[in-house]
């Protein structure tokens, strides 16, 4: 992320993650698009609506920290930086100052398998945006020198340190990927990457990854909002028409991971209050069982009759807070359990009660009416996000460049309003299984406050 | 491509040929240097909204917006925390909300947390400094039911004792560990600082104060505070306005007449101080937090708007003078800012961000220098006030994409007292400022003098060079805020 307005972002995840009641008619609501390929390979999607005078461009590309090397990893993350600090024809500043300057946004995300760019503009300046997308499409490599690639690289430590390791728990989540994935597993390394690895980034490595992942068939721009759409093909075809297509691109492997038995940490840390976190690899994007997954997630924790809420947070009060998830990146995912808590009460306890519900969940399944609670929001949500236009934008680039098809939200609508109680009683069984990490973050000196502490191994941090 | 061109000349159609002509020779001459110039601004168009009484005596307005079938609705009331809490109770407000959530006479905890999943809807409830709220936002097919669910939470929460319980442990727990997270203890403390344990803007919950907290304040507060003589009722979105407000007088037939708006009578602020670094130990820590700042104006300031242009150009925008400088140019942070509180009282001007603890002094240095230079020490540039006007006066029309923010807009013309043309006359009220506004507005609004400058890092390792900047003296604060001595 390039700038630290996260608000937006948080909206979407939220809208997209809930999930849909299956009694109820499905919405009859449509993102009304069309989409084509120019010869290069660029994918364009364009969803015209007037009710707001902005429009969204998002500009795609299918490539993130798992096309990373070990050694050199949170690259594809300081590339993305590297994207704002000015092209061929584009001055450093332009940028900011033909969007946030009139009135618009920008911004960039990487994942694990995608980075992201957007901005959203005053409808009269989409040209705008497109001549300054195109520029650095066509063009970042006039521009680039070291010091630019410095700069970026002493933000982009800033960006580490106030994210992870300036936080309570903020070097939970590395660790826990550390853990699940083999060290060759292109999702064993976090996104923002390592300090000493963002020091070894070379031009030289900035060149390459820029020739191969940034050319116009790893790409997908998508327009959302107030414009002409036959204006806007001709300015597409303007500024993105000339450019070549790149290299066949090799996807690296990322294929599904189980483990074979319980990995058991213990991390001391600068908290007062410990944290047990349990994390199950599961399926990705490509896999239909990551919607009974999600749908067994709203069932577990949440809302006060969620069932480890329930009994942890309000009929044991042995816990202060429970959350789950189900997070799906394109290859793998992962479900994870989170508890904080109630002074008095250990993480060993805690971890016995969650796991004895989750059996008995895994037993006996859930009941339809705890499908339908799950699913009930998401009609709501579904809707509240057509309101806006980089929503829009967004949800089409990701069904186009993950699925092929922009219009897949749709169909994973359709699949969560589908899902029974036998699928989550099917998924629960099949990936909560013994195979899991557990981690306990505990104050500094106090190991023995880990889960089951004598059987919990300490991480030690590697120098970043 | 050209084959293509071709083929569309001999269309003979007027456009066709135009269109052509444009297309071709931008392929053939395309200057990719030249900014492409931007089409005609699209006219502001502000919702339409009608303003009435319901029979309760609260405030009611209604805007129609019909593109989606979404409803957001909610009920505002004016006052807040500041200086509804006792400072023996801070902590109240919020424990008061969370226990509406608690279950209401007709239906227990469980049985409205069901009801509400079911509808795909929740009812939030907050209370602010200045104002609160309790709304949703649904399906418009969902908004009777919702709303019936709303007002048994507001008018006949149950206050169950053993929820007290909990909530108050679960509060304590994220107390604890906020003293954690160093973003809040400075925020913690620069509160204090500014205005003083006296003043409320200075105060804050602690573990004394939430332990204070009996049932009988929690009822007692919520029967003064959410009263309808001091609230506005809005809904937005795919309603009828006449039928929507026999709806919802329906639905709070039930909420007593009675409260009035609040007097927003603060105390006076303490005398100011000598500017002061006010370090907070974190031994270790990779970053230091700075939030440096001062009390600043009401909103309703006649010098909002060159306020507005000033701060935008000093820290409201990416390539403000703070970030360019501090982020972009030096690399010390991932993102400095600065802004106003603009409430009823006199919320503070601040500036900070997150600074790599060896930079410390080095970024001191370069915001003093920003501060001063925006009063007068560097010369605004005319693209530099131009693009700050364009970027206030051009967001605006985006702002009334969403049901929830249509609501929002016209809740803080209510709360902030602002009149119903507010929004047509933005654009020409922030194109009259000058440079000479912007200049005068800084001098006066920041006080370079008497600055709080709070820093929580690693003591050993900036302690001295941050001294050797010459720029104020330390005074030393444990993570409360309270004097650890010299």
């Amino acid at each position: 992320m390039r700038k630290q307005t996260l608000s937006l972002l948080m909206v979407l995840v939220v809208s997209v993650g809930i999930a849909a009641l299956p009694q109820s008619k499905p919405p009859t609501i449509k993102i009304p698009f069309e989409t084509y390929a120019l010869s290069n390979g660029l994918t364009v999607i364009l969803a015209p609506d007037d009710a707001t005078p902005t429009v969204a461009v998002t500009m795609w590309y299918h490539v993130g920290s798992k096309n990373e090397m070990p050694g050199r990893t949170g690259f594809a993350h300081l590339f993305e930086h590297v994207m704002f600090t000015g092209a061929g024809h584009t001055p450093y500043g332009i940028h900011d100052k033909l969007t946030e300057g009139v009135g618009g946004s920008n911004n960039g995300t990487t994942s694990n398998d995608r980075t992201t760019y957007f901005e959203t503009v005053p409808s009269n300046y989409l040209e705008d945006a497109l001549w300054l997308e195109s520029d650095r499409m066509g063009f970042l490599l006039d521009t680039l020198d070291i010091g630019k690639l410095n700069a970026q690289r002493d933000i982009v430590k800033n960006e580490r340190r106030q994210g992870v390791d300036n936080q309570p728990y903020g070097l939970a989540d590395e660790i826990l990927s550390g853990a699940i994935f083999p060290p060759s597993h292109p999702y064993s390394w976090p996104v923002i990457g390592s300090m000493k690895d963002l020091s070894a980034a070379s031009e030289e490595d900035v060149k390459n990854f820029f020739r191969l992942y940034y050319a116009p068939n790893n790409a997908f721009l998508s327009i959302a909002g107030d414009f002409q759409p036959a204006q806007a093909k001709r300015w597409v075809t303007k500024y993105f028409g000339e450019f070549p297509r790149g290299k066949a691109i090799t996807r690296p492997s990322a294929p599904p991971v189980t483990l074979d038995r319980e990995t058991r940490l213990v991390f001391e840390d600068r908290v007062q209050v410990p944290r047990l976190y349990v994390v199950w690899p599961t399926a990705g994007e490509k896999s239909d069982d990551r919607f009974a997954l999600t749908v067994l997630d709203s069932i577990t924790a949440g809302p006060r009759t969620t069932r480890l809420t329930k009994a942890l947070v309000y009929d044991e009060q042995s816990a202060t807070s429970i959350g789950t998830r189900q997070d799906s990146s394109e290859d793998v995912g992962v479900w994870s359990l989170e508890i904080t808590p109630r002074p008095g009460h250990s993480l060993t306890e805690l971890e016995a009660a969650a796991d004895a519900i989750i059996e008995k969940l895994k037993n006996e399944g859930p009941t339809m009416e705890e499908i339908q609670r799950a699913t009930a929001g998401m009609e709501f949500a579904f809707v509240s996000q057509l309101q806006s236009n980089l929503g829009k934008s967004m949800t089409l680039a990701d069904g186009a460049g993950f699925h092929n098809n922009p219009g897949y939200f749709q169909t994973e609508y359709q699949k969560m309003l589908a899902v029974t109680p036998a699928d989550v009683k099917r998924v629960a069984n099949k990936y909560l299984t013994k195979g899991r990490v557990v981690l306990s973050v505990v104050p500094m000196g106090k190991l023995d406050e880990a889960s089951k502490p004598a059987e919990s191994k300490p991480f030690k941090r590697v120098e970043q | 491509m050209k084959q293509r061109q071709y083929f569309a000349l001999l269309r003979r159609s007027l456009a066709a040929l135009l269109l052509t002509c444009i297309v071709s020779s931008a392929q053939q001459t395309l200057d990719r240097s030249k900014i492409p110039p931007p089409g005609k601004l699209a006219a502001l168009r502000v919702p339409a909204w009608t303003r009435s009484t319901l029979a309760n005596g609260a405030e009611f307005v209604v805007s129609e917006k019909h593109d989606l079938p979404l409803v957001s609705f909610a009920i505002t009331i004016q006052g807040g925390r500041s200086l509804a809490e006792a400072a023996s109770r801070r902590g109240i407000a919020s424990l008061t909300t969370a226990m509406m959530s608690e279950g209401t006479k007709a239906r227990d905890g469980e049985a409205l947390s069901n009801a509400l999943q079911l509808l795909g809807t929740s009812v939030r409830i907050s209370i602010g400094d200045e104002s609160g709220s309790i709304g949703f936002q649904s399906t418009s097919s969902k908004f009777p039911q919702a709303l019936d669910i709303l007002a048994d939470m507001l008018v006949n929460p149950a206050f169950p004792v053993e929820a007290l319980e909990r909530l108050r442990a679960q509060q304590l727990v994220a107390l604890t560990q906020g003293k954690d997270r160093p973003q809040t203890i400075a925020s913690r403390v620069f509160q204090k600082v500014v205005y003083g344990v006296a003043h409320p803007f200075g105060q804050t919950d602690t573990e004394e104060s939430l332990k204070a907290i009996t049932r009988d304040d929690v009822v007692a507060f919520h029967k003064a505070y959410f009263q309808p003589g001091r609230a506005l009722v809005t809904v937005v979105g795919d309603v009828n306005s006449t039928a929507v407000k026999a709806t919802i007088e329906k639905a709070l037939a039930a909420w007593p007449k009675g409260g009035e708006k609040p007097q927003f009578a603060y105390p006076a602020l303490p005398p100011t101080h000598a500017a002061t670094i006010f370090l907070v130990d974190k031994p270790g820590a990779p970053q230091s937090i700075f939030l440096i700042g001062n009390p600043g104006p009401p909103r309703s300031t006649p010098d909002y708007y060159a306020l507005q242009v000033m701060n935008t150009m000093l820290g409201g925008m990416f390539q403000s003078r703070l970030n360019a400088n501090i982020r972009e140019e030096k690399g010390y942070s991932y993102g400095v800012s600065s802004s106003f509180g603009f409430g009823k009282g006199p919320g503070a001007f601040r500036t900070g961000g997150d600074i790599v603890a060896a930079k410390s002094d080095a970024a001191l240095v370069e915001f003093i220098k920003e501060l001063r230079g925006i009063g007068g020490s560097r010369p605004i540039t005319d693209e530099e006030i131009a693009t700050a006007k364009d970027s206030l006066i051009q967001r605006l029309p985006g702002t009334f994409a969403s049901v929830q923010s249509v609501n929002s807009a016209i809740v803080s013309l209510w709360t902030q007292g602002l009149p119903d043309n507010y929004y047509q006359q933005y654009a020409s009220k922030v194109s009259d400022i000058r440079k000479d506004d912007v200049l005068r507005v800084a001098k006066q609004y920041i006080d370079l003098d008497h600055l709080s400058i709070v820093i929580v890092g690693d003591r050993a390792s900036i302690e001295a060079p941050l001294k050797a900047t010459g720029i104020a003296s330390i005074s030393l604060l444990d993570i409360e805020g309270n004097s650890k001595g010299p």
